[in-house]
């Protein structure tokens, strides 16, 4: 019995960070195969995986080794026997890791999320659309109970306006960030404030253009918008499903 | 959570965060549960609870509460004033969906029997997801909304 869990793969050459734990404080080593290597560690055994403390050794293991080579990022989770990581994950499995390598070689992803600020944001929109600004005006001091139906339709009114505006601004927003990248993704967002959750495959030596294009973009909507940039990270949005 | 970095943009809008290990749980959550390399050969483990978590996060802001809590955003907008009146409620969404993850994974997890030598010997991978329609236990942003008005 000897669980061992999976935290990307990477090309065979790569040497592992001495240093560099997994899961419970686990040593990080290398599996090779014909090329490509699988990061592992030993899994604990005797708990189920899931805490917060497992979620970040995960991302540590991958965004750690991302920021120096290309790693493919497996999903949380992944275990298996430790014979079995080249007999059923490597060797069958080479040509296509070793393609999906190839294909990110040299590449990092960052995610940008921009969320409005609400109180510039919601104060235009109040402005802008005199039936949330009379309904507004009509609860305003009236007990909660006594507004129900008043308050569902004014918050529905204004998630609509917010989601129009994010509709609105947002793809300029990812194109003019696209430019600095090989590829680009927007996520879809249920979060009426978010106008912008893309992920952005860029080059390596572009990543200080890539980084200042951000804060420019930032600089220039600041009054409404906030952005959180997040990178240099593993290409998790762009590692399709194998297997 | 740790920002690494204010962003260098004149007025520092733009808030930064490297990977390995400084980005916020939410972060981390949607990338190496919702994100990654899937291939069949491995055990799933403990994503029982995970998946859901999840689910629940991208869903909690789609809903009738939704409604109500810009309802009361904007019922509580100073519209002429400069100050910065509304500012509780992005906070508040945050802290649903963390708060909401992290009761809810310890929960479920306290819960699942699914420890991975288990897992390894019975082989099967089932319980990836829960179906669309399993009751979900998440806090009441109602009540959230009280706390944080104190």
């Amino acid at each position: 019995m000897s669980a061992t869990y999976v935290y990307g793969i990477v090309h065979a050459e790569l040497a592992v960070p001495a240093e560099l734990v997994g899961l419970d404080g686990a040593p990080v080593e290398l599996v090779a195969h014909e090329g490509v290597a699988a990061l592992v560690s030993s899994a604990p055994t005797e708990r189920p995986l899931g805490t917060r403390e497992d979620l970040f050794a995960h991302e540590k293991v991958v965004d750690t080794v991302a920021s120096d080579v290309t790693v493919l990022p497996m999903r949380f989770g992944s275990v298996i026997e430790r014979p079995a990581v080249v007999g059923e994950l490597l060797a069958p499995h080479a040509a296509e890791l070793t393609a999906a390598l190839t294909d990110l070689d040299g590449y990092v992803q960052y995610s940008v999320k921009g969320r409005y600020e609400r109180e510039v944001v919601l104060r235009e929109v109040v402005l802008a659309d005199p039936d949330i600004s009379d309904l507004r005006e009509r609860i305003s001091g009236v007990p909660e109970e006594a507004s129900y139906e008043d308050r569902l339709r004014l918050g529905e009114l204004v998630v609509g306006a917010l989601e129009e505006r994010a509709r609105r601004d947002g793809p300029g927003m990812h194109e003019t960030l696209s430019a600095y990248a090989a590829r680009a993704v927007a996520r879809p967002s249920s979060d009426p404030e978010q106008v912008l959750d893309s992920a952005f495959l860029v080059p390596r030596g572009r990543r200080h253009e890539f980084e200042h294009a951000v804060d420019q973009l930032g600089s220039e909507v600041a009054e409404t918008v906030k952005f959180r940039l997040i990178g240099p990270l593993a290409p998790y949005d762009f590692v399709a499903e194998a297997g | 959570m740790t920002v690494a970095s204010q962003g260098g943009g004149a007025n520092g809008s733009v808030e930064r965060y490297t990977g390995g290990g400084s980005s916020g749980l939410a972060d981390v959550v949607e990338m190496i549960l919702d994100k990654g390399l899937v291939i069949d050969v491995f055990v799933r483990v403990s994503l029982v609870g995970i998946e859901i978590l999840t689910i629940d996060a991208r869903i909690v802001v789609a809903s009738v509460d939704t409604f109500l809590r810009f309802a009361e955003a904007t019922n509580r907008l100073d519209l002429y004033g400069k100050g910065k009146g509304g500012k509780d409620l992005p906070e508040m969404v945050q802290g649903i969906t963390e708060g909401g993850a992290k009761g809810k994974s310890s929960g479920v997890l306290d819960a699942a029997a699914d420890k991975v030598g288990q897992l390894l010997d019975g082989g099967d991978r089932d319980g990836d997801e829960e179906p669309e329609g399993a009751p979900r236990r998440r806090p009441r942003p109602r009540e959230r909304t009280r706390e944080r008005e104190r």
